[in-house]
């Protein structure tokens, strides 16, 4: 049996348990030991989507308890999906945080690696507790991470970020009880198959856990009315972390894919989930609210903040129109997205280093040393984010919108016009708001000379990976939207993963045959 | 491939000048004018091709799974526009090697900026593809942002170019929307099939719709009105710019979507008011305005918008001949407006203004420039002879066949001449008023500096050519107008003549009556503009600025009202959700109930549980006086033992109370920094808002936790029971599952709290509490930090408690106990030495640096669930053994205790760290060496 | 008794959240410790209540659901880190912003520039 599947945590959590033994080791190879996991785990992640094609489920039953006994861990196409996109972001981040961002606060490798595994446990388990065992390893993780460096501002928005998750927390843990209650298993795919033989007087139980989870997970995604924490926490963070928390949002919508596809949805279809019903307004005005928001914005982070809320929005909207070309839209603009934003995030903070007092406040400063390159590099993003062609975010708008068109019945109709008014607004308002702080950053200049340094060049190149990416994601597109229908399938037909799972398990999931 | 190579060489040639740093500007021009030329070249090899009705196609794959294919197409249409683009773009290169003399910086930025916009309005002629079409033309956007703001210094070159990439960007957003709509409509994308469906697309729902998109994206992009404000302050680029974009290529964009989308969207009523009204009107403004202009580029700017909305009327009144009339005149403008243009810009390097105010009779210097001029000027007037005068005339003529009927038949050729007339005047006033109408004003440079020789170059080819096309126009254009039109319309066009005057028709008459009026008007201008002046000032470009400006204070207002930075308003809201999504799924249910007997109440527990509740609601009542709550809270957690203690959860009792004695030292500690009561802050109505939510939530979870407890249970723990022992090795099942069944839940407990604790230490390493926090009262709950009784009992305490602990852990697999709470025992222990004997005593005694031992734990831990992989086993398979060892006995081994081993030391290094941290923090000396 | 231990769990959550919306950080901290009292005895009693019969083998073949008290061991423990962290933040918070209010003494500083 291959081992394949538990690496993705074991890697860095190995590294982070050995950062915190050695905690003396000079920052050089504690820099080295990060970017090594980092990159291992992409190579594992790349492994197993290798392997998918020949079997497309990798089960990894752990402490060989079979299901639904033990904790089973599952990786499939989504799976993959998430791991890499991590793995490449968290390059990108270690990689531009290695130039002394790391330097802030104790122990900054150490907490990036933990916070890996628990993205990565994240995102492979198949067990519903231990999700949300891994929700906390992440979210301690991302507390610590975002206070490095501290601060007022990273004290508030820490604070509150903190006080909400928690809360949240304490209703999953409300939400797991009930299922369990309800259901007797923790195992997700046996969890799904007894929902659907629970008797009818359970259903309005059951689905209130499933509201629950909605609420736990629509924290997380930065769902309206639960985004407020999002802003100013990744305003306050430090850029590499902004960058890398551009992936805490897209866990948030992962655990509400898997859960709502698989357990909730095995029976009556993701798209008539209870959940997805209230999806499709929230999403939407989680859109409206991330317009306003970017026109309104101060200063680059908080743009970019609100980017990442547009993205939210757009995402879910997506997603629930809950078909298959809808989803793998989405999902291929899941990538673009944090991508996009977390290179906005690291862009924003270079020109905050060129601008002094000002930072990356939308005023006029002194012309910045790197002007035309960071200028060049801010004009493409820009592009990219906006959906301006012939970049990923092209792309993946036209897909969406190629997708959304449901136009046959008349709710298709306006659902499509709906998400189209506000996908192109979003847009539009973009075009505005970036052409208006570009002109401003990069135009506009007073008259006294810069007294700043150059860029780092290695940040600098940061960057430019980043935004190529884009430009491949674009140009060599056709790989990666295979890959996303391939997911959308899985995810649309649950079946697949309960037979797999069946297929590992000893003993009918669902319990004995004779039970209720 | 040729095709490819059309559009693909002046894309090659940007790149090549713009990378080609520090070029003599000679070479660079050269450079730059290499890829078009050889453009030129092949596109004029296909000419016979074309003419011969042939239609060249071109696929390569790009995106199957949307449709976006690379394919490119040529046609009479797109070979008539390839053509002027590239044609154009040549002059316009060479004209701006000679207007940036001087500057090579400047030079080299324009060729390369300007190849690339060559190549997206190629693109845009010869896409077969629609999306592929979208991408040219957004990137005409772009380009065009970034050439009007070619001088960012200057805030009018900003302003100027932010505003046109927002209403033509607008516009291409429009316009996705309507091609993704088209291609749902047809199937495809490929334009030769949407050609082939027009009636399908008529006839479809939503046809409207697909008309408006479309026509929003030619609309902003051919600055038809109202979009045509972007258009003059575009003026604000340097001049080749607005000889190319602006009067060349990019606006022609829009008029060139109108022909190529006829077959599909026109000859429909919707088709002929919409655009043939949206013409007329752009037609006379420009018109009417541009007499008014004072700076040449202004007038320019909008004569050139009233001859846009000509050729959009032409073209709206959906004809054939309407539209090959349009594509004539739409050819003619670039040949008169272009020069006019290069003119202006000479003009102003000669005397440093563009103010027709100050320039007058620069006849004397300028004389052969004056000629140029005149020709121009008279075609743009539509005098005979010249190619102006041609279309114009058809125009006319068009309008006398109007498919309007009733008044508008009469009220088309009526506003036509009119217009002409508006023509006219501008036309005289531009050639009249630079060149003669008596001496200069105070002009920046007088006499003003002769223009080079190179610069007049392009200026003269093209006036020559109006006078070619005017004189024999069926040598030159017809054929290929002929086979463009033939590819626009397809199916048979109609008899004409472009050449043929015959004298004194219809047409004619409204010539020489727009003339005559003209002239008449000119004369009159003083008059005008005095009334001029008097109409109120609109300054779109302010009113555009102002409006962009409100909408983002607006929107940053509304960002402050929601996003207020209030926690307690999020957490609010976040119950709220949490209560009223899982409500509503709650309506559903019928019995809350679920039938099953309840266990029968005995009086102990009841005042357990009665003593926790009141406790805990005291607790709120009190919370003010912040020790008393804290106090309260401990009891709370007492009870909540002796309650899982009561319901046969002995495990959960001891770690309960393990963790329980830990978290109120916890607090107390951090209680000591911080004010002793809370001022009472919110108002009654928030309190009461805030308890309804707080007791709707509580009354759900009461509610939910009642109707699971009364119904059947099924579950999977039966499994675990049985085989704890057989697989297990241990007894106490709830320890075996934590170590073994689930031991990777357990795995990730304790990791969470090892980051916890070094997120601690993180957050404490440079923390200054300067002193205590001030609290309102300002007495504090415990004046002596190391009490005496306190050291007196804790010293023997701790051999005693660690002797507990080891036992607690070892007994743990088969009894309650376990890692856990041995380790949670020992650091309850170790810690009251802190407490006790305060840092520096236990510094002396006890190891002080408990990261290692964190990690140590957890490195354990792993290794014990890696060890599994050695025997391929899954990670985490656990092995146990019992032997009998003489004197000992039975004697049972695990792994799993060796894994519950790990997971003890890292709850005693996590829990001490902190304590530690926080302990150091009571030493007022700051923070001082760190500790951990 | 499943009654009385409903309510139990019912006010301590109530109680809990009503802390929790308070304007100052110890009763949030206070607060966030009782919800957890709260939730963790309401995932404890989603095993049902059983009495006298610990899941300890001892040959007797009634035992409580060890499950739930397995996840409810590892809740509290999540639990104790989540609050010893939230507690030291709530110290760093009042010194960063001036005051213990969950918002500081001026929630929009980090606004200006």
């Amino acid at each position: 049996m291959s081992h394949l599947p538990i690496l993705p945590i074991l890697l860095p959590l190995l590294c982070a348990a050995l950062l915190i033994l050695c905690y003396a080791t000079p920052l050089a190879v504690q820099r080295l030991v990060s970017l090594a996991s980092v990159a291992l785990t992409l190579v594992v992640a790349l492994a197993l989507g290798a392997g998918l094609d020949e079997h497309p489920y990798w089960l990894y039953a752990l402490g060989d308890w079979m299901p639904p006994f033990g904790i089973l861990l599952v990786v499939d196409h989504l799976s993959v999906l998430m791991l890499t996109l991590t793995a490449v972001l968290a390059g990108f981040c270690t990689l531009y945080a290695c130039r002394g961002h790391d330097r802030q606060g104790a122990h900054f490798h150490a907490l990036l690696q933990f916070q890996l595994a628990g993205l990565n446990g994240a995102f492979v388990t198949g067990d519903l507790f231990n999700l949300f065992v891994f929700f906390e390893v992440l979210l301690i993780a991302s507390y610590a991470l975002l206070l490095q460096g501290g601060g007022a501002a990273r004290g508030r928005a820490g604070l509150h970020y903190v006080v909400l998750n928690l809360t949240g927390s304490a209703i999953f843990i409300l939400a797991l009880g009930l299922l369990y209650g309800m259901t007797g298993t923790l195992n997700m795919a046996d969890m799904a198959v007894r929902i659907g033989q629970a008797p009818e007087a359970d259903r309005a139980l059951i689905n209130a856990a499933s509201m629950l989870l909605l609420v736990v997970f629509g924290t997380k995604a930065a769902l309206l009315p639960l985004l407020f924490w999002l802003p100013r926490a990744y305003i306050a963070a430090s850029a590499p972390v902004a960058a890398l928390f551009a992936i805490m949002t897209k866990v948030g919508i992962y655990a509400l894919l898997r859960v709502f596809a698989l357990v909730f949805g095995l029976q009556v279809g993701l798209g008539e989930t209870q959940a997805w019903q209230w999806l499709w307004p929230m999403a939407l005005a989680t859109l409206a609210v991330g317009i306003v928001g970017v026109l309104g914005a101060s200063h680059l982070r908080g743009m970019t903040a609100y980017m990442v809320i547009v993205s939210v929005g757009t995402l879910l909207a997506a997603l629930s129109l809950a078909t298959h070309q809808a989803v793998s839209s989405a999902l291929f603009y899941l990538v673009h997205s944090t991508l996009m934003t977390a290179a906005f995030f690291l862009m924003a903070d270079l020109v905050a280093r060129q601008r002094g007092e000002a930072r990356d406040h939308l005023v006029v400063t002194a012309a910045m040393k790197n002007r035309l390159t960071l200028g060049i590099l801010f004009f493409v993003a820009a592009m990219a984010l906006a959906g301006l062609p012939p970049l990923s975010g092209f792309v993946s708008k036209l897909w969406m919108l190629q997708a959304s068109a449901g136009g046959a019945t008349e709710s298709g109709g306006s659902q499509q016009g709906l998400f189209w008014g506000l996908l192109l607004l979003s847009g539009f308002v973009m075009i505005i708001a970036l052409s208006r702080a570009g002109s401003k950053l990069f135009w506009r200049q007073s008259p006294e000379r810069a007294h700043n340094r150059r860029a780092d060049p290695v940040r600098l190149g940061v960057v430019m990976a980043m935004i190529l990416a884009s430009v491949l994601l674009s140009v060599m597109a056709s790989p990666l939207m295979d890959f996303t229908q391939a997911t959308a399938r899985s995810l649309l037909s649950p079946q697949d993963y309960v037979a797999a799972v069946q297929s590992l398990a000893d003993g009918p999931l669902g319990g004995p045959p004779d039970a209720p | 491939m040729a095709l490819l190579l059309i559009v693909l060489l002046p894309l090659l040639g940007a790149f090549l000048t713009a990378t080609c740093v520090r070029s003599r500007p000679r070479c660079n021009s050269l450079l730059a004018a290499t890829g078009p030329v050889i453009s030129l070249t092949l596109a004029l090899s296909l000419l016979p091709a074309i003419l011969r009705g042939e239609r060249l196609l071109a696929h390569w794959h790009w995106l199957p799974q949307l449709d976006l294919a690379l394919s490119l197409r040529m046609d009479g249409l797109s070979l008539l526009f390839a053509l002027l683009i590239i044609a154009m773009g040549l002059l316009v290169l060479l004209y701006a090697h000679f207007y940036f003399a001087g500057k090579p910086r400047d030079s080299q930025r324009f060729n390369s900026l300007m190849l690339l916009f060559m190549t997206a309005m190629l693109g845009i002629v010869t896409s077969e593809n629609l999306l592929f079409m979208l991408v040219f033309w957004e990137m005409t956007s772009l380009v065009s942002f970034l050439l009007i703001g070619f001088h960012a210094d200057r805030r009018e070159a900003r302003r100027g170019a932010r505003m046109t990439l927002v209403i033509t960007g607008g516009g291409g957003l429009a316009l996705l929307a309507g091609m993704v709509l088209i291609g749902q409509v047809v199937g495809s994308y490929q334009l030769t099939e949407v050609l082939a469906s027009g009636d399908l697309i008529r006839q479809h729902a939503h046809y409207p719709l697909i008309l408006a998109l479309v026509l929003l994206g030619a609309m902003t992009k051919s600055a038809q009105f109202p979009f045509h404000l972007w258009l003059p302050h575009a003026m604000t680029a340097p001049t080749p710019v607005s000889v190319y974009l602006h009067s060349a290529t990019m606006v022609k964009a829009g008029i060139f979507l109108l022909a190529r989308f006829h077959p599909v969207l026109a000859e429909t009523d919707l088709w002929l008011y919409s655009v043939s009204t949206v013409g007329m009107a752009t037609l006379l403004t420009g018109a009417f305005v541009a007499m008014f202009k004072h700076d040449i580029k202004g007038l320019l700017a909008y004569s050139t918008i009233s001859h846009l909305g000509l050729i959009t009327l032409l073209l709206g009144m959906g004809t054939r001949m309407g539209l090959i009339v349009g594509l004539f005149h739409l050819f003619n403008h670039a040949l008169f407006k272009a020069p006019l243009f290069m003119m202006a810009g000479i003009v102003d390097k000669a005397t440093g203004s563009r103010d027709m105010r100050l320039i007058n009779g620069l006849w004397r210097h300028m004389p052969y420039l004056m000629v140029l001029t005149g020709l121009c000027a008279a075609s743009m007037a539509g005098l005979p002879l010249l190619n102006g005068f041609l279309s114009k005339k058809m125009f006319f003529a068009e309008s006398l066949q109007s498919p309007f009927t009733g008044i508008l038949f009469w009220l088309t050729p009526a506003l036509a001449a009119v217009a002409g007339l508006l023509s006219v005047a501008y036309s005289v006033r531009i050639f009249h008023n630079i060149f003669f109408n008596g001496l200069p004003g105070a002009l920046p440079h007088y006499p003003p500096r002769k223009p080079s020789a190179g610069i007049l170059v392009p200026v003269t080819l093209l006036a020559a050519s109006c006078l070619v096309v005017g004189l024999v126009p069926q040598y030159v254009v017809h054929t290929l107008l002929q086979q463009a039109a033939q590819d626009a319309l397809g199916g048979a066009l109609p008899e004409y003549n472009l050449g043929l005057l015959h004298l004194f028709n219809m047409p004619f008459l409204m010539s020489v009556l727009a003339l005559s009026g003209g002239l008449a008007m000119y004369m009159a201008r003083r008059q005008l503009f005095a009334l001029y002046d008097r109409l109120p000032e609109v300054d779109a470009k302010e009113n555009f600025e102002w409006l962009m400006l409100r909408a983002g204070r607006f929107a940053e207002r509304q960002v402050h009202r929601l996003e207020n930075g209030s926690l307690q308003r999020y957490a609010a809201l976040l119950m709220a959700t949490a209560v009223v999504l899982p409500g509503t799924a709650l309506l559903g249910v019928q019995a809350w109930g679920g039938g099953e007997a309840m266990t029968p109440l005995d009086p102990v527990t009841l005042l357990g549980a009665l003593i926790l509740i009141a406790s805990a609601i005291a607790a709120v009542v009190v919370h003010r006086q912040r020790l008393m709550a804290l106090l309260l809270i401990g009891s709370c957690g007492l009870f909540v033992t002796l309650l899982f203690a009561r319901f046969s959860a002995p495990d959960l009792a001891l770690t309960q109370l393990s963790v329980e004695v830990m978290a109120v030292i916890i607090m107390m500690l951090a209680l000591s920094f911080l004010p002793q009561t809370t001022p009472r802050e919110s108002p009654p109505l928030r309190r009461g808002r805030d308890l309804l939510l707080a007791g709707s939530a509580g009354g759900g979870v009461a509610a939910l936790a009642y109707a699971v407890m009364t119904r059947p249970q099924q579950t999977i723990s039966d499994f675990f029971l049985a085989n704890s022992l057989t697989g297990g090795g241990g007894s106490n099942v709830v320890n075996v599952i934590l170590v073994d069944f689930r031991g990777f839940d357990t795995l990730g407990e304790s990791t969470v709290l090892g980051i916890a604790a070094v997120a601690v230490f993180a957050l404490t390493r440079n923390l200054q509490l300067k002193g205590r926090v001030a609290g309102d009262s300002g007495s504090y709950w415990a004046s002596e930090p190391h009490p005496m009784i306190l050291r007196m009992m804790a010293r023997p305490l701790l051999p005693v408690a660690l002797m507990v602990s080891a036992y607690i852990f070892l007994r743990g697999h088969n009894m309650p106990g376990g890692g856990f709470i041995a380790g949670l025992i020992t650091s309850v222990a170790l810690s009251l030495q802190y407490m006790a004997g305060g840092l520096a005593w236990a510094h002396q005694r006890m190891i002080t640096s408990f990261r290692p031992l964190v990690g140590a734990g957890l490195l354990l831990a792993l290794a014990t669930g890696l060890g599994s992989l050695a025997f391929g086993a899954p990670f985490l398979t656990s092995w146990f053994g019992h032997y009998h060892l003489p004197g000992l006995g039975e004697l049972e081994l695990a792994t799993a205790m060796l894994f519950d081993l790990g997971v003890f030391v890292t709850v005693v290094g996590a829990t001490l760290l902190i304590l530690a941290n926080l302990g150091k923090l009571m030493t007022l000396d700051g923070p001082g060496k760190e500790i951990g | 008794m499943e009654l009385l231990m409903a309510i139990s769990i019912g006010v301590l959550t109530t109680c809990g959240l009503y802390l929790i919306l308070r304007a100052r950080t110890f009763p949030v901290v206070l607060g966030l410790t009782l919800l957890s009292h709260g939730v963790n005895l309401f995932l404890f009693s989603m095993g049902r209540l059983t009495l006298e019969a610990p899941a300890v083998l001892d040959g007797s073949g009634n035992h409580a659901d060890p499950l739930p008290q397995a996840l409810v061991l590892t809740a509290i423990v999540i639990g104790f880190a989540m609050t010893a962290f939230v507690v030291v933040l709530s110290l760093r918070a009042a010194v960063e912003l001036r005051s213990d209010h969950v918002d500081g003494a001026d929630p929009d500083e980090d606004r200006r520039l």
